[in-house]
């Protein structure tokens, strides 16, 4: 990282290309990690300084303001990587991943918005003395001592960290309610629908629990499939799964936890408001022992 | 009898006891062997009363040579009886398990024959989950009273948790109502669990350091801790006359003689019909949910006991929270500044927990925190101000800073939901229209907020993020399988996605020569 490497310092600097009325612009980017580090390469190298970063199915321009498209482009997200992990550390860049899996329509401003903040606060580290300097290949592993993860308040900061968190609030839920089926071929399969892309999130989590058994967690809002055959796990972006019959086996275990769910509750300390709470209901039509408890038109699962 | 009717027989006498987590302990997973655990636990369904399902909670048997007045499996009930035996049980839990319904097994049961019988038969069941199954779930077991020291110490080896039941907060009480069950019974597998924790825990930790000499020794196979995730225990609260004051006495002493790890209290409900039991349906819910508070206190806020209750005032406040009701009493303490304040100190402020506390403190290093900063940070701001200033400033003007005027500000009833027996409820000083005509009225006053502590329950933060911005789909997966071998998925037949590489993929592979 040397040409763009620097770009950290001139945060300070950055203007705008003077292109329309107000001089602003936006950015369009693909929704993918990649493409919102694409973006924030872009605004470094042609110091340019972007006040919306958006998916082009979010894009409402402002009076005045021109539009860009920024090409996904993975040398440069690999770049700007690297350049996050030297400046702030690993767990940094860690959080933009988590936090670019959101689904708020802003989540590319508010990340940006935070790069910008952190990089300019903090210089790159000096390699030169590193230990590690033939191990880390270009990412830091090093931690701050002060991240600027706990400058909570930053209004660059705080909007970052809120989105980091309902992200991470969301992969909890998914770790919580996700149901898994047995399926013809010896194979476990789960149907989710969060609020944000969180499969990449749980996959290392159940592959290490269920190592013993194959599995695919299918995202259904995001179409995004996570796959794990007993090695490594691997995400397949689809529009359809076609599941397998489910084994006999399977509705013998679905009945018992039905039972079992119906049973355990306490008739005298009846309080739904309080289950729904913990339990959305937005979730219920991915929880075996909830469907029944929908309205008939939206209990309808999948089509077989 | 089939499984699914066992099931539901043994759930059904189960369902009475609280403690369902799946907390204390972190084991990760292992290669090869089924499940690990994590040290916050994870609840994995809510049943329709609010509790948490966290665990398959079952018995053993529901057979039970007791006659304890207060419980449903005492033996002169007239109930359907049952018992798993060892493997159907663990072959249930392996099932629940894999379908992530479950973080594990808690384990109970009525006593079949006699207490060391009983152990046995669970001893059995544990085994199997564990040496033949490779189980790394979580496992909560409860001692038989009355059981022999050898099979506890056996049970204690295969369980994460371990309790035992204290029934009643008293001798008199256990006497009058579980006559088969002494305090010293109860206590001395109590005893026996704590002392075990404690040496196995010295053991480990010299073999760890290595300041014995003797290599040699060391077993081959590595022998399970024990009851790694410590003990806890529950009492029924309501059943007889013990005050709040000896009950959170009670529990803190058990805290700290006996090393718990949680007290579990339960408001009595009536099951069976019995002349010392107290009458009416009247179930304690409310106090219940005040216990629980206090004894967050105790564990959380490090509060000590006699600040919470003294003997004056041996009942909490129904209408206020323990830890405001502290304030009140110590008004001389407040308003503490958020910027210079020790995190002892905001803990004890009205409107801030452990998490608000804890980012307070991050938050001050680098920046000076006033009221919008505040609001920020997971802190309920409005009962918050009136105990705290904001960089000098103090936002609670209006009320005084008196006890009368605060009380009024800071009391709450407790929301049980809109349905059930706690929701004919009017809020006290609201006043209503139809009152005189007869009419029913509480309805609609039902809303407000949740309760701040649901006993055994995590709370999961709130979402963010709409559902929009849906990724279009680039891949497609047809009928055919893809056959490459590896079995297994081949089957569940995907074509050609197109894997999503990138920065996804594990560090290692993205990392450049």
């Amino acid at each position: 990282m040397t040409a763009g490497a620097g770009t950290g310092r001139i945060a300070g600097q950055a203007r705008n290309d003077g292109v329309g009325g107000l001089g602003e612009l936006a950015f369009v980017f693909d929704g993918s990690l990649e493409g919102l580090l694409s973006a924030v390469f872009v605004a470094y190298a042609e110091k340019l300084d972007p006040c919306d970063i958006v998916r082009p199915e979010n894009l409402q321009p402002r009076l005045g303001q021109a539009v860009r498209e920024v090409a996904t482009d993975i040398e440069r997200a690999l770049r700007v990587q690297k350049g996050i992990c030297k400046n702030c550390g690993p767990s940094v860049f860690e959080a933009v991943k988590a936090a670019s899996l959101s689904d708020d329509p802003d989540i590319g401003t508010v990340v940006y918005r935070f790069l910008r903040y952190a990089l300019e606060k903090n210089s790159p580290r000096d390699c030169a003395a590193c230990r590690n300097r033939a191990r880390c290949g270009g990412l830091c592993t090093r931690e701050h001592a002060r991240s600027v993860l706990s400058d909570l308040v930053h209004p660059s900061v705080e909007p970052f960290v809120a989105a980091h968190r309902a992200v991470y609030n969301e992969r909890h839920r998914i770790m919580q309610f996700l149901r898994f089926e047995q399926v013809e071929g010896g194979v476990w399969f789960a149907q989710c629908n969060p609020k944000a892309s969180v499969v990449p999130l749980i996959m290392d989590w159940f592959a290490s629990r269920f190592n013993t058994q194959a599995f695919m967690v299918y995202d259904e809002a995001h179409r995004l499939a996570g796959v794990y055959e007993g090695r490594e796990w691997y995400l397949v972006k689809t529009d359809l799964v076609a599941v397998p019959e489910r084994t006999p086996d399977e509705l013998v275990m679905q009945q018992a936890w039905k039972r079992f769910y119906r049973t355990i509750a306490v008739e005298s300390r009846y309080n739904p408001e309080l289950r729904r709470q913990f339990m959305p209901k937005r979730l219920w039509k991915n929880i075996v022992e909830m469907q029944e408890d929908l309205p008939a038109s939206t209990a309808i699962r999948r089509s077989r | 009898m089939d499984l699914i009717e066992k099931l539901e027989i043994l759930t059904d006498a189960a369902k009475y006891d609280v403690a369902c987590t799946s907390s204390g302990i972190d084991r990760d997973a292992q290669k090869g062997k089924l499940g690990s655990t994590v040290a916050a636990g994870i609840c994995h369904s809510f049943a329709a009363d609010g509790r948490c399902i966290t665990l398959l909670k079952v018995l053993q048997t529901n057979v039970c040579v007791y006659d304890c007045v207060y419980c449903v499996n005492r033996c002169s009930n007239e109930i359907a009886r049952a018992a798993f035996k060892p493997r159907e049980l663990a072959d249930l839990t392996i099932g629940f398990y894999r379908r992530n319904y479950i973080e594990g097994l808690f384990l109970s049961s009525g006593v079949i024959a006699s207490p060391d019988y009983t152990t046995e038969l669970m001893v059995e069941t544990l085994r199997i989950l564990r040496d033949e199954y490779q189980f790394r779930g979580y496992i909560h077991a409860k001692a038989v009273p009355g059981a022999s020291p050898e099979l506890v110490g056996v049970l204690g080896h295969l369980a994460d948790r371990m309790s035992v039941n204290m029934e009643l907060p008293s001798q008199d009480s256990l006497r009058l109502l579980a006559p088969e069950k002494s305090k010293q019974d109860i206590l001395r597998p109590m005893r026996q669990i704590k002392d075990s924790i404690a040496e196995d825990k010295d053991t480990r930790a010299l073999m760890k350091r290595g300041t014995h000499y003797l290599y040699a020794k060391r077993p081959a196979k590595k022998s399970r801790a024990f009851v790694p995730a410590g003990q806890s225990t529950q009492m029924i609260v309501g059943a007889s006359p013990e005050s709040d004051y000896h009950i959170l006495r009670l529990s803190a002493s058990l805290y700290q003689n006996l090393a718990l790890k949680r007290v579990f209290f339960s408001a009595y409900l009536p099951v069976n019909h019995d002349a010392r039991l107290p009458a009416g349906d009247a179930v304690q819910l409310d106090r219940e949910h005040r216990l629980y508070q206090a004894d967050w206190l105790l564990r959380f806020y490090e509060f000590d006991v006699d600040e919470i209750i003294t003997p004056e005032h041996p009942f909490l406040d129904p209408a206020l929270d323990p830890k405001a009701n502290w304030a009140l009493n110590n008004l001389d303490s407040f308003p503490v500044e958020v910027n210079t304040a020790p995190y002892e100190m905001l803990l004890r402020v009205p409107g801030i927990g452990v998490r608000g506390a804890k980012l307070i403190l991050r938050a001050r290093r680098s920046a000076t925190l006033r009221e919008g900063e505040i609001r920020k940070l997971g802190v309920a701001y409005k009962r918050a101000r009136f105990f705290i200033t904001c960089n000098g400033s103090y936002a609670g003007t209006g009320v005084g800073l008196s006890r009368e005027g605060l009380r009024a500000q800071l009391a709450a009833p407790i929301q049980g939901g809109r349905h059930g027996r706690r929701a004919d409820r009017a809020l006290p000083g609201q006043m209503s229209l139809f009152e005189s005509a007869g009419a029913p009225t509480s309805r609609l006053f039902g809303s407000g907020r949740a309760p701040a502590l649901a006993p055994a329950a995590a709370a999961a933060g709130a979402g963010g993020g709409d559902l929009d911005g849906e990724e279009r789909c680039t891949g497609r997966i047809a009928g055919q399988a893809r056959n490459d071998g590896v079995g297994g998925l081949g089957a569940a037949g995907w074509d050609s996605g197109t894997t999503q590489a990138g920065l996804w993929v594990k560090p290692a592979m993205t990392v450049e020569a």
